[in-house]
């Protein structure tokens, strides 16, 4: 066991201490305004100490909304995001850093440059890649002549069957969610961290790829995912415009919709009391990844693996 | 053994992938027989939930038709998923949008008259009976092209304690007396605010100013006579008004509000003593004031004899192209619905917004509402005063939230020093131009 | 299977000269094409091109296609219902070079990346060290640091702007009792601190729940090795832990850029729209505002065209400069 330092913990301590109070400062001025009522939220100075309303306020929030229906759609649509983006990005790390190919790095450079055009910039094009998700495929159908071809061929009419419309389903809420590359890059840089004896042990063995990947890889690659899957659920369970633009239909609602709601527009009672107060039971599934995840960051991964 | 549990979690996971993509979980069920068109709206909070009633009323009060409220975020929020949908033909029949978007829409070809409409469907609407500078607004040749549904103007909000403190019984009805005013409010120590301006004020201090006092915003009548129309508020008394706004903001007199959990906390705190907003605002002031609170007609110039008629702001309901005749028809019914005296009357006492008919205006007068709310009917009083004139009947400019932006940038660059107010107001005029001339090439022939 | 055939070493890559179409991509990539790729790799192109093909089918319809459409309108000016078209050539791209608003966003914009950037790590690393030290509370800390990033950002946005509201925010009284004169709405420089203050506010979780996790691999057996040659903590950090988790402080270096030029455009519109004067109008920011809110998509497709190349350029500057000094073998 290493020696610990008294000087140099308690010094920790202290910085930690006082991180956690820097970060945590708004989080604590939206609980005060939380339990404040409408009209005191609206008085300066604003109060420093907690007023008595927090469980009203959070009963008024979670009636105003039908906020049991939209956790549901919002756990579905973030853990679609999540599973499918560790997946997919997983493998195509495992792609561009164990496999000797012609367009490795052609390949690697387009998942990169995905980072480079948020999704709120292309949001209009993209809703039509939503709502006409077959568009492109009808479009390469019709210029090489394939649907031509088809319909005299059988009579069946290409363009009529190829419609695929993801507006109001969880698809289109979760698939251009995960069309993105920062995961990518996040297990390639990990990967890359990994013994080369590891793969030459699994080759004595005589394993193959696949086998490697399963066997090894994904083991040591716990620690990554968890705090992976941590990001990604929150990044999923805050979209905000996204499932805006994506949704018509109140049932397909995600909870930071129905949180949006609950915020005053301009021409409306400010009662800012309540939105502060339904932001705290729609920090709950957040919260409770966060505390469960922190299982899966143990020391030593590295050293069992080999 | 590994690899075959991993196949059969791969073909585990593709059968949910695929069914989650095309799965919606039971979605609402409409009843068949009704033909059901959605409205999309930017009404959320306490706001979301009048509309909603609103919707319920008529979805109640006949059998044929349902109207579907979708809110669909702030203004830009709902315009932009709106845009997003018709390039692709899934838009709603029914949209709210601002009056800044009017000339967008008007001529984007998307839309269908609702003039035309109602008559197409057989519904007599008094289009004469809309208040002046509404009915300007939205009327193009005779043809009203959307229905004012939230409409309102700026009126000034005072704290009637602070004005009894300093020995006022009101605020005056001049900026020169005003100005005596707020500064003796300040040297007597009532307060270290003596007005907040809401984030929109160009809108009140600029447009409405010019409105108010007669003088000419830009050429072609505010872009009434046609889309070659050029600003021209550089060279109008506006530019007093803004040096002394900026008079004011260097003397700690005028504070605005810029961000925070909303302008309106200013004045509903007891900080500010008086506060130029939109008459909407009542539901704030009404929820959140405790003290005495007032709120009278905005200021004119002295040497204005008459002001006129203030501008107005909100949004109207557009109707969409594209859609079926049943679609059109359960629209037409829904807008005969809110245009209604009784609607209307009911919609304006519930959210401060100004009726837009002088039918429901009447009928507000004879249920009392305004002798219990008289602050309320500033608004309306303020709207329909004098006779308009091409300087006071509205603004019709193409891109208008463009330069609108525009000049809330060069005017911030005056109140933090970097640019005088001649020069700010020049830039917002040459920029602003240039948006006009953007407009004006793409839609030339209109 | 023959093991032989499936793994290749690096003596033998190194001998293979690059040819046709691998010596052009290695000329359109400054990074040699063999970086980035494991010494002990496999040569399995068919099985290589399964893997990729989920995320490249997904980009190719939800990314490139959108994007390409997107981008398309830099050309043209364009009513955004899409009835009218009209072909302007580099109209939109010779207006932004001559503004002189856009030239001071993209200063505005370059110093800001840069010192969020700096700023999260080092506060990240240093909450990341701290942790990887004390034994007590250690769970504590990590779920208290990283709860505020769940707070939904339609929120904390409107918390910033109010907390620090020169009139009627908590933070604001408490800077103007020490004395100072704060206000964004009025002071330039007020208002990008602010921003900077709460960008790197948003992203330090991100930095840190990653290096933590990164200083979690660092295998046991080097540091108490490290501590038998009589290195104290700091230097074990400096000298055995830093090299090891290089890589993924590369990651975020990356990623904290991509973060700062692209993603900083919600809490900006929250808390100061841009302003006051243009003082916040990040390139991001402008993107957002011409595209989405005021809807003038020829300029911003430009703007967006504009910000993308700087990216990549950057991008690229970074992987030459910092991904070559990373040593990727522990």
């Amino acid at each position: 066991m290493v020696q610990r330092n008294p000087g140099l913990t308690i010094f920790c301590h202290i910085v930690l201490f006082l991180g956690a109070a820097a970060v945590c400062m708004p989080l604590y001025f939206a609980f005060v305004a939380g339990s404040l009522t409408t009209a005191e939220v609206q008085q300066t100075p604003f109060p420093w100490l907690p007023g008595a309303h927090f469980i009203d306020n959070i009963a008024t929030a979670w009636n105003e909304e039908d906020f049991s229906r939209l956790y549901i759609n919002s756990i579905i649509v973030t853990a679609g995001i999540v599973v499918g983006k560790i997946i997919i990005s997983l493998i195509a790390a495992f792609a561009v850093t164990y496999f000797r190919f012609a367009f490795r790095m052609t390949a690697f450079w387009l998942i990169f440059i995905s980072l480079m055009l948020p999704v709120e910039v292309r949001i209009i094009p993209t809703y039509e890649a939503v709502a006409d998700a077959a568009g492109p495929v009808r479009w390469f159908a019709s210029a090489t002549g394939l649907s031509g071809l088809v319909e005299s061929l059988t009579g069946y009419r290409l363009e009529a069957a190829l419609q695929w419309n993801l507006v109001n389903t969880y698809g289109g809420l979760i698939l251009p969610l995960i069309a993105s590359a920062s995961a990518t890059f996040l297990f390639r840089q990990f990967f890359l961290t990994i013994p080369d004896e590891l793969c030459e042990a699994a080759r004595i063995d005589g394993a193959g790829p696949l086998k490697f990947f399963w066997d090894v890889l994904l083991p040591l690659s716990r620690a990554n995912i968890a705090a992976l899957s941590i990001i990604l659920f929150l990044y999923g369970w805050n979209q905000y415009l996204w499932p805006l633009l994506f949704t018509t239909d109140k049932s397909m609602a995600t909870v930071m919709l129905g949180l949006k709601n609950l915020i005053p527009v301009a021409d409306a009672a400010p009662a800012w009391n309540i939105a502060m107060a339904g932001a705290f039971f729609v920090m709950l599934p957040p919260a409770a990844i966060i505390l469960l995840m922190q299982r899966w960051f143990a020391k030593g991964l590295v050293d069992a693996g080999k | 053994m590994k690899i075959l549990s991993k196949r059969a979690f791969k073909a585990c996971a593709g059968g949910v992938a695929i069914s989650l993509m095309t799965l919606q979980l039971g979605g609402t069920a409409f009843a068949q027989d009704k033909v059901s068109v959605e409205w999309w709206h930017a009404m959320s909070g306490r706001l979301g939930e009048i509309v909603d009633q609103l919707i319920a009323d008529f979805n109640e009060s006949q059998d044929q038709y349902e109207i579907v409220g979708v809110n669909k975020g702030s203004y830009a929020e709902t315009f932009a998923a709106m845009i997003a949908a018709y390039r692709v033909g899934q838009h709603p029949t029914l949209v709210q949008a601002t009056e800044r978007s009017f000339l967008t829409m008007l001529y984007s070809d998307a839309v269908v008259p609702v003039g035309e409409l109602m008559e197409q469907q057989g519904y007599e609407i008094d289009w004469d009976d809309f208040v002046g500078p509404v009915a300007d607004f939205y009327i193009v040749d005779e043809t009203p092209a959307a229905l004012p549904f939230n409409s309102s103007t700026a009126i000034l909000w005072y704290n009637v304690d602070h004005f009894r403190a300093a020995g006022f019984d009101k605020p005056a009805e001049t900026w020169q007396e005003l100005e005596t005013q707020l500064y003796a409010l300040k040297e007597q120590g009532v307060t270290d605010c003596s007005m907040a301006l809401a984030g929109d004020f160009i809108w009140s201090m600029v447009e409405g100013y010019s409105a108010i006092n007669d003088y000419p915003y830009a050429t072609k009548a505010n872009g009434y006579g046609g889309l070659d129309t050029e600003y021209i508020f550089n060279t109008t008394p506006v530019v007093g008004q803004v040096e002394r706004m900026k008079k004011w903001v260097d003397d700690d007199v005028l504070q605005i509000a810029g961000q925070g959990l909303s302008p309106t906390q200013l004045y509903t705190s007891g900080d500010c003593s008086t506060y130029i907003a939109s008459t909407a605002s009542h539901a704030a002031v009404e929820s959140g004031a405790e003290f005495d609170w007032g709120a009278t007609f905005m200021p004119h110039e002295e040497d204005v004899a008459e002001p006129k008629n203030s501008n107005i702001g909100g949004a109207a309901l557009w109707v969409l192209k594209g859609k079926s005749d049943e679609e059109q028809a359960a629209a037409a019914a829904f807008l005969d619905f809110i245009a209604k005296p009784e609607t209307q009357a009911w919609w304006s006492g519930e959210t401060g917004y100004v009726p837009v008919t002088n039918a429901a205006y009447e009928l507000m007068q004879s249920q009392g509402f305004f002798d219990e709310h008289p602050t309320r009917e500033i608004a309306i009083l303020q709207l329909t005063r004098g006779e308009p004139t091409e300087n006071s009947r509205g603004f019709r400019f193409g891109n208008s939230d463009q330069t609108f932006a525009v000049m809330n940038e060069e005017l911030q660059a005056v109140w933090t020093g970097q640019k005088s107010v001649q020069e700010a107001l020049d830039a917002s005029v040459s920029r602003g131009n240039e948006i006009l001339r953007a407009y004006e090439t793409l839609h030339a022939g209109k | 299977m023959l093991a032989s055939d499936a793994i290749t070493n690096r003596e033998d890559a190194a001998t293979r000269p690059p040819t046709g179409f691998k010596a052009w991509t290695r000329r359109l990539v400054p990074v040699a094409s063999d970086a980035g790729l494991k010494s002990a790799h496999f040569r399995k192109p068919g099985i290589a091109v399964w893997l990729l093909a989920p995320q490249l089918l997904i980009l190719l319809f939800f990314f490139f296609i959108p994007s390409w459409k997107a981008l398309s309108l830099a050309f043209v000016q364009v009513d955004p219902f899409g009835g009218t078209v009209l072909f302007v050539g580099l109209d939109n791209f010779t207006r932004l070079f001559a503004s002189a608003s856009y030239r001071s966003s993209a200063v505005l914009t370059f110093w800001f990346t840069i010192i969020q950037n700096v700023a999260t790590l080092s506060i990240a690393g240093l909450l990341a060290f701290a942790t990887d030290q004390v034994i007590r509370g250690r769970f504590v800390y990590k779920s208290v640091i990283l709860l505020p990033y769940a707070i939904a950002p339609v929120i904390s946005g409107v918390l910033w702007a109010f907390l620090f509201n020169p009139t009627v925010g908590p933070m604001a009284q408490f800077l103007h009792s020490l004395g100072l004169p704060w206000d964004p709405n009025r002071r330039p420089f007020d208002a990008q601190v602010l921003i900077t203050v709460a960008a790197v506010w948003k992203h330090v979780c991100y930095d840190y729940i990653f290096m933590v996790a990164a200083l979690l691999a660092v295998p046991q057996s080097l540091i108490e090795a490290a501590a038998l040659d009589g290195a104290r903590p700091v230097r074990r950090f400096f000298t055995v832990s830093l090299p090891i988790i290089a890589p993924t402080i590369f990651f975020l270096v990356v990623m904290n850029f991509t973060y700062g030029l692209f993603d900083t455009f919600a809490i900006i519109d929250a808390v100061t729209k841009g302003g006051p004067g243009g003082a916040t109008n990040t390139l991001v920011y402008k993107v957002y505002q011409d595209g989405f809110v005021l809807l003038d998509l020829g300029s911003s497709a430009a703007q967006s065209i504009i910000l993308m190349a700087l990216a990549i350029v950057f991008t690229i500057l970074q992987f030459r400069a910092i991904e070559r000094k990373v040593n990727y073998q522990v």
